[in-house]
């Protein structure tokens, strides 16, 4: 980092006439870097159409829309209505639910599956079990889906016929309230538990070998190094994921739910991004589902802004 | 590496040995559905009712239901539009993500900082898919392909790692290129994108599964079937189980000599015929991405 300035005559460049001398240098220094600029446009232009023109439409949530003519100011209206709506207030906890479910549940997992992975030394063998845990996480949960009803269907799925086998009856697992959210955690380990398990797994293999050598010589065995050395060495790790999946907290993982839902169970797993799809897509309630999209961007903003500042006092490090 | 490299106590070994078992146990779950959607859609039309979850094995075998998904017209379609929207939609992405890093890895360039302000509060804020639909619609681009292809033009994350990336490089190479004259885009080609290319091909795989495995923008913004990419048809036929789409009567008597196909073996081999993209380049990902990780450098 060589002095840098970051003056606001790099944003607006367009100032002419007697132009003091400092800001002028400064111009010219932006002229400078015009090849840079000219790269950045196509980009630039992207981030605008697509993400700010969207951010500028959401202020449909304090309107009511209209086909023809501007639409009309209506303030609050819409965010009343969904706090007094009892399906929104549904829709809300179900999210808290299957977030919090998820992310307390499968936390651990993918530290367990690097500890492990990293406990195997045979090299072929410990490839081999990293090339086919990872695969999941590349697969669609449209396929995942496709999958998880063949192995969970009561006819001729796998549980079942497992199940069957130990002597007990079919279950539903797919289309009853009891076991729907429980697939949600099951499937959601079955499609990262390999993959999130890279991130600490790097951070383990980055940790130094003497420090494992001299537990070794004071006399710990396998466990108590684990303990000892490696997950200390892993809160970093474990600090950045956990931010970031308090990022996601309020989305529940609008794929899975998607692709698992049917009618037998929606009202169970219904969530805040399939309500905002329903009412809005479905339902051409667009300011109503736009003032319910704003309500959790709102709410999923904070929280990771307020998870990067605990994060930054306590780690020094933020989400970026 | 060399400390533990004997296991002496039996203990020892039963634990190890538990490790690898716990590990085997994961790699069966992961594998064992996808092998039973396969058999089940190579085995004999026949013998597919009563087949079990278990089986890995075909029953019988017969190519009938991958003969009436490579010849049915939805399916060749919406394999021809997944084609299509990755390919075009993954070009766009590794052009405009690069130079936009390469720009923004610069710590000189004026107003850098605010750019990527600027990018992060698209992160951290977005308002639903109902306002992006509307801009869409406004656009014009409803029921084009470029819908599909250009509302993710630049993902962030991948933008972020490959600005890291970039700016690894030694900057007295950059500075050696600028004395001798090279413009910005001469040294990207030249400089920084030979040796940031583990860098670009992971990025450049994982847009193409991004594109590959995108369903959710398809389906509202192209009404037309017609348009639709393979996840979609996928999701009609498996997901919501309408068989209207898939099974047309005459493509079930052409190929099979007036006998049933099952639906569970054509709904399987559909999914595999979806999955077989990624499986094809997930050995290229596994060598770009987790390089690192599978060296097989193992501590004691």
């Amino acid at each position: 980092m060589t002095g840098i300035d970051h003056s606001a005559s790099g944003v607006t460049p367009a100032l002419h006439g007697n132009v003091p001398k400092a800001r002028a240098s400064g111009l010219r220094r932006v002229w400078r870097w015009r090849g840079y600029y000219l790269m950045l446009l196509p980009g630039l232009l992207y981030f605008v159409v697509f993400h700010y023109l969207p951010i500028w439409q959401a202020k449909l949530a304090f309107q009511d829309y209209r086909i023809i003519g501007p639409s009309v100011w209506v303030g609050l209206k819409h965010f009343r209505a969904l706090l007094d709506s009892p399906v929104f207030t549904q829709v809300l906890w179900n999210t808290v639910l299957i977030s919090a479910m998820k992310l307390v549940l499968l936390f651990p997992v993918p530290v367990i599956v690097a500890l492990l992975v990293n406990e195997v030394q045979g090299s072929r063998y410990r490839r081999f079990v990293q090339s086919v845990i990872y695969l999941p996480h590349f697969l669609s949960w449209i396929v995942i889906a496709g999958v998880f009803i063949a192995v969970l269907s009561p006819v001729d799925g796998t549980v079942n016929d497992l199940l069957g086998l130990a002597g007990f009856a079919p279950v539903p697992f797919m289309t009853s309230e009891g076991s729907i959210l429980w697939v949600l955690v099951f499937s959601e380990m079955w499609r990262s538990a390999g993959w999130d398990s890279l991130l600490f797994l790097a951070a383990v293999m980055a940790i130094d070998p003497q420090l494992y050598d001299a537990a070794t010589i004071d006399g710990a065995g396998r466990w108590r190094k684990i303990w000892n050395v490696t997950l200390p060495a892993l809160v970093p790790t474990m600090a950045t994921v956990f931010i970031l999946n308090l990022g996601a907290f309020m989305s529940a993982g609008f794929d899975q739910v998607f692709n698992f839902s049917n009618d037998a169970i929606r009202d169970r797993i219904d969530i805040l991004d399939t309500y905002v799809y329903r009412m809005g897509l479905v339902g051409g309630e667009y300011a109503y589902a736009t003032a319910a999209g704003v309500f959790k961007a709102v709410i999923g903003m904070g929280m990771i802004l307020a998870a990067h500042v605990v994060s930054k006092r306590l780690t020094g490090k933020g989400v970026w | 590496m060399a400390a533990s490299q004997i296991r002496k106590t039996p203990f020892e070994r039963t634990e190890y040995a538990i490790i690898c078992s716990a590990l085997l146990l994961m790699v069966v779950v992961t594998v064992q559905p996808i092998l039973n959607l396969l058999a089940v859609s190579l085995s004999d039309s026949a013998q597919v009712p009563g087949m079990s979850g278990l089986a890995v094995v075909p029953h019988g075998f017969s190519l009938d239901v991958w003969r009436v998904l490579l010849t049915h017209p939805q399916v060749l379609k919406g394999l021809a539009n997944s084609l299509l929207i990755t390919v075009a939609g993954t070009a766009i992405n590794v052009v405009a993500t690069t130079l936009m890093a390469w720009a923004l890895s610069r710590e000189g360039l004026p107003g850098r900082r605010a750019i990527l302000v600027f990018i992060l509060v698209t992160v951290v804020f977005e308002p639903g898919v109902v306002p992006d639909y509307l801009v869409m619609k406004q656009l014009g681009l409803l029921n084009s392909y470029w819908s599909v292809i250009l509302y993710r033009g630049v993902f962030a994350w991948y933008l972020i790692v490959l600005i890291r990336f970039f700016e690894e490089i030694p900057k007295e190479l950059l500075e050696a290129a600028e004395m001798e004259g090279a413009s910005p885009l001469q040294t990207l080609w030249y400089v920084v994108a030979p040796l940031a290319l583990p860098a670009i091909a992971t990025i450049t795989l994982f847009y193409t599964v991004l594109h590959w495995n995108e369903y959710f923008r398809a389906m509202i913004y192209l009404n037309d079937p017609q348009m639709w990419p393979l996840q979609v048809v996928l999701r009609q036929f498996v997901v919501e189980g309408d068989k209207s789409l898939m099974v047309g009567l005459d493509a079930m008597n052409k190929y099979t000599g007036g006998s049933q196909i099952d639906l569970r073996a054509l709904k399987a081999g559909m999914i595999i015929l979806t999955l077989i993209p990624v499986l094809a380049i997930y050995p290229l990902i596994l060598k770009f991405f987790t390089k690192g990780t599978m060296s097989g450098a193992v501590k004691g």
